[in-house]
C-alpha cells in the first residue's frame, strides 16, 4: 500500500545550518498492517508521518500510497488526499477549542460535496465509534484528555480513511485511557485500516493485533 | 464544496468565535458611522444651501473706492432699472450691529417692504406678514438664532439698538424668519430700509448695495459687462460666488474628517494585517488544523473571504444606519457644533434628508478593500506554509 523510497528531509534546506531529519528512508507496508515507529524524540517519527499523510514535502526520494505519487503532490492533490485517505490523530489532538465534539468532527467533510444531513450522519457514527457521542455538543475546552484523543479519533475516522495515523497518541493519556485507545486501534485493524504509530510508550510493545515495530534512530531506520 | 455544509461551518465559526471578530465590528462601525456622519451632514447641508441659493438675488452690486467699501448712491438703481433684462432691484442697507456684552453681532438687512424683493424668500414671507401691524411701530423680522440670542438676554419682544449719537431705538421683533433658512438667515435682523439707515446713521441717499435679478442665466455675463460700464467702480457679485464660498467651507470641513478617516483606516488595516500575521496567533493554528484536516489553500481562502465579508457588509451597514439616525433624526449633536460652530450665534440646523449612493460607493470599496487586503493577504501566507508548520 505504501512504497517509501530512499526519502531525504533536510530542514532549513538554504540556510547555513541545514538539518537532516531523515536519512535515506526505505519502508514498505502492506495494507492492513501495524506499524509501530517508536524511537526517541528527534529520532524523525514524527517528520515521517508528516511525510506520509502529505503535511510537508521531503527533499528527495518518493512516497507512493496506492499507486499514487503522493511525495510530489500539487496543494489541491494533496489537500484531496488528506481529506479521503488519511485519518491523522495529533500528539496534542489539534482541535478548534470553540466548536463542539460534533462541529470538530464534521469540519474534514465540509470541502466534500456532501449535503448537511448527510455530514451529521456520518459524524454521528463516527462518534458512536470512537465511543464520544455522548458528548457531542460540548465544547472541547469542556473535555478531558481522554475525550479530547476520543474526538480527534472521530474526526480521523469521519472520512473512512484507508490509513490512520497517529502521533504520539497516548502522550496526554493516563493508562486507563491509553489501554482505551489500544482497544480502538483494534477495531480498526479489524476493520481492515492500515495504521501507523509513532510512539515511545512501553504500553505499545504487547499489542493485542499484530504488528510490526520499526526502530528509528537519528533519521534513519535501525531496527525493523 | 457543498455551499450549505460550507456556509453552516461558517456561520459556525462566526458565532462561536464572535469575541475574535468583535473589537473588528466594533472598529469598524464606529469609522464608518464618523465618516458617514461627515458626509451625510456636508450632503444635506449643500443641498440645502443650494435650495436656499436659488431663492437670493441673482446679483448684488456695491461701491468700491480704492477697495475700500463705501456707500453707494441711490440714483445707480434708476440706471441699473433701464438695462434690459434686469428685474426685481432692490435698495439695500447691509451691515454688522455689535451687542457689546458678549462680543455677538447681528446681520441687518434694511430693505424696502413696498418694492418687489429680489430675494424669493422675503418676497414670500412678506406676502405672509401684516404690514398695516408692522409700520405700526418700528419693527423687524430676526432670524432663530437672533430670536434665540434676544430671548436668553431678556429682549423677547423687542431690542433697544444703541445708536451712533448714544441714544436708544427700541424696534419690536414682529416675527422670527422660517426655520429652514437659518443657514444664511440665523444671525439675521431684516427692517425697513428707513430704519437700518438710523441704526447705521447713514445719509439719507445712500445705500450699502443693490440686489437684482436676471432671469435669463444666459444673459448673465453680459449684465455684468454692461453694470462694470455703467459704474467704473462697482463690485458685482453673482450669487455662484457665494455658492463656491459655502461649498469650500463645508467640503474643507468634510476633508478634515476624511484625512482623519485615512489615517485612521490605515492604523486599523495594519492593526488587522499585524494581527492575521502573528507567528504563534490563533488564525494560525486553525488555519494549519483545517489544511491537515484535508481543507486546500481555496477552501481556507474561500472561508476567511466570507467570514470578512459578513464582518465588513454587516459593519457597513451597521455604521451608515447608525450615521442616517444620528444625523437625520437626532440632528448630528456634537457634529453639527463642528459644521457650525464658528458661526457667530448659536445656530441649529434641520438636516435634510440626503443619501449620496455614489459617496456611499466609493466608502464601501475605501473600506471593503483594505479590509480584505489586510485579512487575505497574511491569511493566503499562512495557508501556503506546510499544515505542520502552521500548527505549531
Amino acid at each position: 500500500m505504501i512504497e517509501i523510497e530512499n526519502i531525504n528531509k533536510i530542514f532549513n534546506e538554504k540556510s547555513s545550518e541545514p538539518f537532516e531529519a531523515l536519512k535515506d528512508i526505505t519502508l514498505h507496508i502492506a495494507k492492513n498492517e501495524a506499524i509501530i515507529l517508536s524511537g526517541v524524540s528527534g529520532s524523525g517519527k514524527s517528520t515521517l508521518l508528516s511525510l506520509i499523510a502529505s503535511l510537508d514535502k521531503p527533499s528527495s526520494g518518493k512516497i507512493v500510497v496506492d499507486g499514487e505519487l503522493i511525495s510530489k503532490l500539487p496543494d489541491l492533490h494533496a489537500s484531496h488526499y488528506r481529506a479521503k485517505s488519511i485519518g491523522f490523530i495529533f500528539q496534542h489532538f489539534n482541535l478548534l477549542e470553540a466548536l463542539s465534539v460534533e462541529e470538530n468532527i464534521i469540519a474534514p467533510l465540509i470541502p466534500s460535496r456532501l449535503d448537511m444531513p448527510t455530514i451529521k450522519k456520518q459524524a454521528q457514527e463516527s462518534m458512536q465509534r470512537a465511543g464520544i457521542a455522548h458528548k457531542a455538543s460540548q465544547t472541547i475546552r469542556e473535555l478531558s484528555g481522554g475525550e479530547k484523543q476520543r474526538c480527534a479519533i472521530a474526526r480521523a475516522l469521519v472520512t473512512d480513511p484507508k490509513l490512520i495515523i497517529c502521533d504520539e497518541p497516548t502522550a496526554n493519556l493516563d493508562k486507563a485511557n491509553s489501554l482505551k485507545f489500544i482497544e480502538i486501534l483494534s477495531t480498526l485493524k479489524a476493520l481492515g485500516k492500515t495504521i501507523i504509530v509513532a510512539t515511545h510508550d512501553p504500553i505499545f510493545d504487547s499489542l493485542p493485533f499484530e504488528s510490526r515495530v520499526i526502530k528509528m534512530e537519528d533519521g534513519r531506520i535501525v531496527d525493523e | 464544496m457543498h455551499n450549505n455544509a460550507f456556509f453552516h461551518f461558517l456561520s459556525l465559526l462566526l458565532f462561536k468565535q464572535k469575541n475574535k471578530h468583535i473589537g473588528a465590528i466594533f472598529i469598524s462601525v464606529i469609522i464608518i458611522f464618523l465618516l458617514s456622519s461627515v458626509l451625510f451632514i456636508s450632503s444635506s447641508l449643500q443641498k440645502s444651501l443650494q435650495s436656499m441659493l436659488k431663492n437670493q438675488p441673482d446679483f448684488t452690486i456695491s461701491r468700491l473706492q480704492a477697495g475700500r467699501a463705501v456707500d453707494t448712491p441711490t440714483e445707480w438703481i434708476e440706471k441699473i432699472v433701464q438695462i434690459d433684462g434686469v428685474s426685481a432691484v432692490t435698495p439695500r442697507v447691509y451691515g454688522r450691529y455689535f451687542f457689546a456684552p458678549n462680543e455677538n453681532s447681528f446681520l441687518i438687512v434694511g430693505v424696502d417692504f413696498f418694492d418687489e424683493q429680489s430675494n424669493r424668500s422675503l418676497q414670500e414671507l412678506m406676502e405672509t406678514t401684516d404690514l398695516k401691524s408692522f409700520f405700526a411701530m418700528p419693527s423687524m423680522l430676526v432670524g432663530e438664532g437672533v430670536q434665540k440670542f434676544m430671548t436668553a438676554h431678556y429682549y423677547s419682544d423687542s431690542f433697544s439698538f444703541k445708536l451712533p449719537n448714544g441714544s436708544f431705538k427700541k424696534v419690536a421683533i414682529a416675527q422670527q424668519l422660517p426655520s429652514s433658512t437659518n443657514l444664511i438667515a440665523n444671525d439675521m435682523i431684516v427692517m425697513p430700509l428707513e430704519l437700518a439707515k438710523e441704526i447705521f446713521a447713514m445719509e439719507e441717499e445712500s445705500i450699502t448695495d443693490i440686489a437684482l435679478n436676471v432671469p435669463n442665466d444666459a444673459e448673465w455675463d453680459t449684465i455684468v459687462g454692461k453694470l462694470h460700464l455703467l459704474f467704473y467702480d462697482a463690485q458685482v457679485i453673482d450669487k455662484r460666488e457665494i455658492s463656491k464660498a459655502y461649498k469650500s467651507l463645508y467640503n474643507y470641513k468634510g476633508g478634515l474628517f476624511l484625512i482623519l478617516y485615512l489615517i485612521t483606516i490605515i492604523t486599523f488595516m495594519l492593526i488587522l494585517y499585524q494581527r492575521y500575521s502573528m507567528v504563534y496567533s490563533a488564525e494560525k493554528k486553525e488555519i494549519g488544523i483545517l489544511r491537515a484536516i484535508g481543507w486546500s489553500i481555496q477552501d481556507i481562502l474561500k472561508l476567511k473571504f466570507y467570514e470578512t465579508l459578513v464582518i465588513v457588509i454587516s459593519s457597513f451597514i451597521l455604521g451608515v444606519v447608525l450615521a442616517y439616525i444620528f444625523v437625520f433624526i437626532f440632528d448630528a449633536p456634537l457634529l453639527q457644533e463642528i459644521f457650525l460652530g464658528g458661526e457667530n450665534l448659536a445656530n441649529s440646523v434641520v438636516f435634510v434628508p440626503t443619501i449620496e449612493f455614489g459617496i456611499l460607493g466609493s466608502l464601501f470599496l475605501f473600506f471593503a478593500l483594505p479590509f480584505f487586503a489586510s485579512v487575505l493577504i497574511p491569511v493566503w501566507k499562512i495557508a501556503v506554509t506546510p499544515p505542520k508548520e502552521a500548527m505549531l
